[in-house]
Order: C-alpha cells, then sequence, then structure tokens
C-alpha cells in the first residue's frame, strides 16, 4: 500500500524537467548539443549544461563506433540538426577522443547573467578545442626570490657533493 | 476585500437556503411560522417564504462589510519596537557573509573559488570573439563547417609537422601570454 504523496514529494529523483515536457526537453537539449558541436565551447545556464553533457559524452561514443555503422549514423542525424556537423563529429571529433575512453567534455562555471533573472552560468566545451584554455597553465617563475634561494641551495649541496666525493 | 466578504456573506446565506429547503422537503420541520395548517406538500409555504426571506436578507446585504468586519482578525497591541527588532534581525532574515570569496591570481580581481574569474573569462571570450568572426570570413557562409581540425596561428608562427592537414586560422597579432598551447 502506497502511503507516500507521490506527486506532491520529489525527493530522491534525479531526472530534471527543464522546458515545457520531455519532448521539449529533447528538444532543447538537441539544439544545444548541435551548438557545441559546431562552435566547441558554448556557455548557457549551469543545469542545460549539465544535462548536455552526459548527451554530448554518449554522441562521441557512438561516433567512435564509425560511419558505416547504421547505429551511429541515424543517432547523429537525430542529435545534429544541422546536417554538415555530421561529418565534422565523425572525422573531426571521434578521432580526437581515441585515446580517451571517458571525459571528453569540460563544464565550468562562470559568474551570473547580467540581466535581471542571474542565472547561474557555465562554459561547456569539448577537450582539445583550438580555443585558449579556461584554465591558464601555471609555470613557475624562476625568478622569485624562494626559487632563486632554492636554486642557490641546490647549488651548494651540488658543489659540497663533488668535493666529498674527491676528498 | 469587500467583494470577499459580500461573496461570503452570500454563500453562507444560499447554504441556509438549502438547508431550509431540504429539511422542507424532508418534512422534518415544524418550527416555521407562516405554515399553513394543512398537511400536505410543502410546495404553497415556499412560495411565501421566499419573498419573506429575501426581505431578510435584503436589509442584511448593504450592513454586509459591517457585519462581516466583526469576525475579521486583526491585532490586539502595538508591537513593541523591541519585539520588532528580534523579528526583523533574526538570524535567517540576516544576509549571509560568504567565506569562498578569493582574489583571482592571474588578474587579482575577486572570484569565488568554484567559478571561474569574470575578467579573465572576458578576456578570453574576446579573444575568442575575434577568432570566430576569422573563422566566419574563412567558411563564408551559414553551414559550412569543414571536417578538419582547427589551429589558430599568431604573427610570426608557422604550422608544426602536428598541424598538417588542419585548417588555419590567423591572427594578425602577438601571442598573449595566457594563450600558451
Amino acid at each position: 500500500m502506497r502511503l507516500t504523496l507521490q506527486m506532491l514529494i520529489s525527493h530522491g529523483r534525479v531526472a530534471r524537467r527543464i522546458g515545457l515536457g520531455p519532448e521539449s526537453r529533447i528538444n532543447m537539449l538537441r539544439n544545444i548539443l548541435t551548438g557545441l558541436v559546431r562552435h566547441e565551447r558554448i556557455e548557457t545556464t549551469r543545469v542545460r549544461a549539465d544535462e548536455v553533457r552526459f548527451y554530448a559524452e554518449k554522441l562521441i561514443d557512438y561516433a567512435k563506433k564509425g560511419d558505416t555503422d547504421e547505429k551511429a549514423m541515424k543517432m547523429a542525424s537525430f542529435w545534429l540538426t544541422e546536417k554538415d556537423l555530421v561529418p565534422k563529429l565523425f572525422k573531426v571529433l571521434a578521432p580526437r577522443f581515441e585515446n580517451h575512453s571517458t571525459g571528453y567534455t569540460r563544464m565550468a562555471r562562470i559568474p551570473n547573467r547580467e540581466n535581471l533573472d542571474r542565472a547561474q552560468m557555465a562554459v561547456l566545451e569539448y577537450k582539445g578545442n583550438p580555443f585558449p584554455p579556461l584554465y591558464p597553465v601555471k609555470k613557475e617563475n624562476e625568478l622569485t626570490l624562494i626559487n632563486q634561494l632554492l636554486k642557490g641551495y641546490r647549488e651548494e649541496r651540488a658543489r659540497a657533493r663533488v668535493l666529498g666525493a674527491e676528498a | 476585500m469587500m467583494n470577499l466578504s459580500a461573496l461570503v456573506h452570500s454563500l453562507r446565506c444560499s447554504l441556509l437556503r438549502i438547508e431550509s429547503r431540504l429539511l422542507q422537503i424532508s418534512g422534518l420541520d415544524s418550527q416555521l411560522a407562516p405554515a399553513l395548517a394543512v398537511n400536505g406538500p410543502s410546495l404553497l409555504p415556499q412560495i411565501e417564504q421566499d419573498p419573506q426571506q429575501d426581505e431578510e436578507h435584503d436589509p442584511e446585504q448593504t450592513p454586509g462589510l459591517l457585519d462581516s468586519i466583526l469576525w475579521m482578525a486583526a491585532p490586539k497591541k502595538r508591537r513593541t519596537i523591541e519585539v520588532n527588532r528580534t523579528r526583523r534581525r533574526a538570524e535567517r532574515k540576516l544576509i549571509k557573509v560568504k567565506t569562498n570569496i578569493e582574489p583571482c591570481p592571474e588578474c587579482g580581481h575577486l572570484k569565488q573559488k568554484h567559478i571561474l574569474c569574470g575578467f579573465c573569462y572576458a578576456k578570453i571570450c574576446k579573444e575568442t570573439g575575434l577568432i570566430r568572426q576569422q573563422i566566419k570570413q574563412m567558411e563564408g557562409g551559414p553551414l559550412r563547417a569543414p571536417p578538419v581540425e582547427t589551429v589558430i596561428l599568431y604573427e610570426g608562427e608557422t604550422p608544426s609537422e602536428q598541424d598538417g592537414g588542419k585548417r588555419i586560422v590567423e591572427r594578425p597579432r602577438k601571442r598573449p601570454a595566457w594563450f600558451r598551447n
């Protein structure tokens, strides 16, 4: 006998409701995914980016099967509304991620949108895209004081070891 | 608000009317004064009573507001400033202090720990915008994405052996320091 209020309480439900219904959700995600495959880096709301991420990675998994595979071609032609991206998917994105097993996308949060709604935004990109990196690579600066002192200490120890080996 | 009270009053009257009518039909009422001596179907007393009930209700309808004011909620005493202060300054109504703000190591602007720096991201966006304009010029129309990789070269750079079959996008400026490959 069901004792809980199924309609009013949603504890533990993980499926998100986006847009006007399930069909609208899929259409919206399809548009965002087409944009992502075309531009390789897009900016949307955090929730939409999180939803698209799953579909983006699954699309790459299908693309890895090759364009001769019937199921893969059907999936690609369904999910990509602009048909000039289907060859790009199979010839550019699939070979790019040959050696990766998972994690083809990267999602990073950005400051809230400037509009009245102050929506939480995120940037979603395929790894290996040609644009400037979102997380700049930090190089160690040799000219800082601490690094110079450590360098001097290492050279002194090397000199002492050489003298000790000679004597 | 006046419409609401008049509506509630009219609802109450209609409910009472329905109740009395049900009682009449069932024949269980015996306290109605203008009831006829005839012990028959109670249709005639109904026709007589309706104008009487309407007359009773009409004088009540216009002071409906005055009648309903008597049962509306109202504060009994003035809330003191101490009580007001404790309500207004309760923990849940104060703005929470954020402890996850730190300066960005690259530019020094403030950022939240789990969110990218706004200034650095705007910088990257501007450069990608210019790169995309260049790509748009190269493609020369919509829906013409070539099925090849892209590589971006700045002034004085030549494509290496890795960038063999790639489409080259040239940017006529010096390579920025934050865009190392």
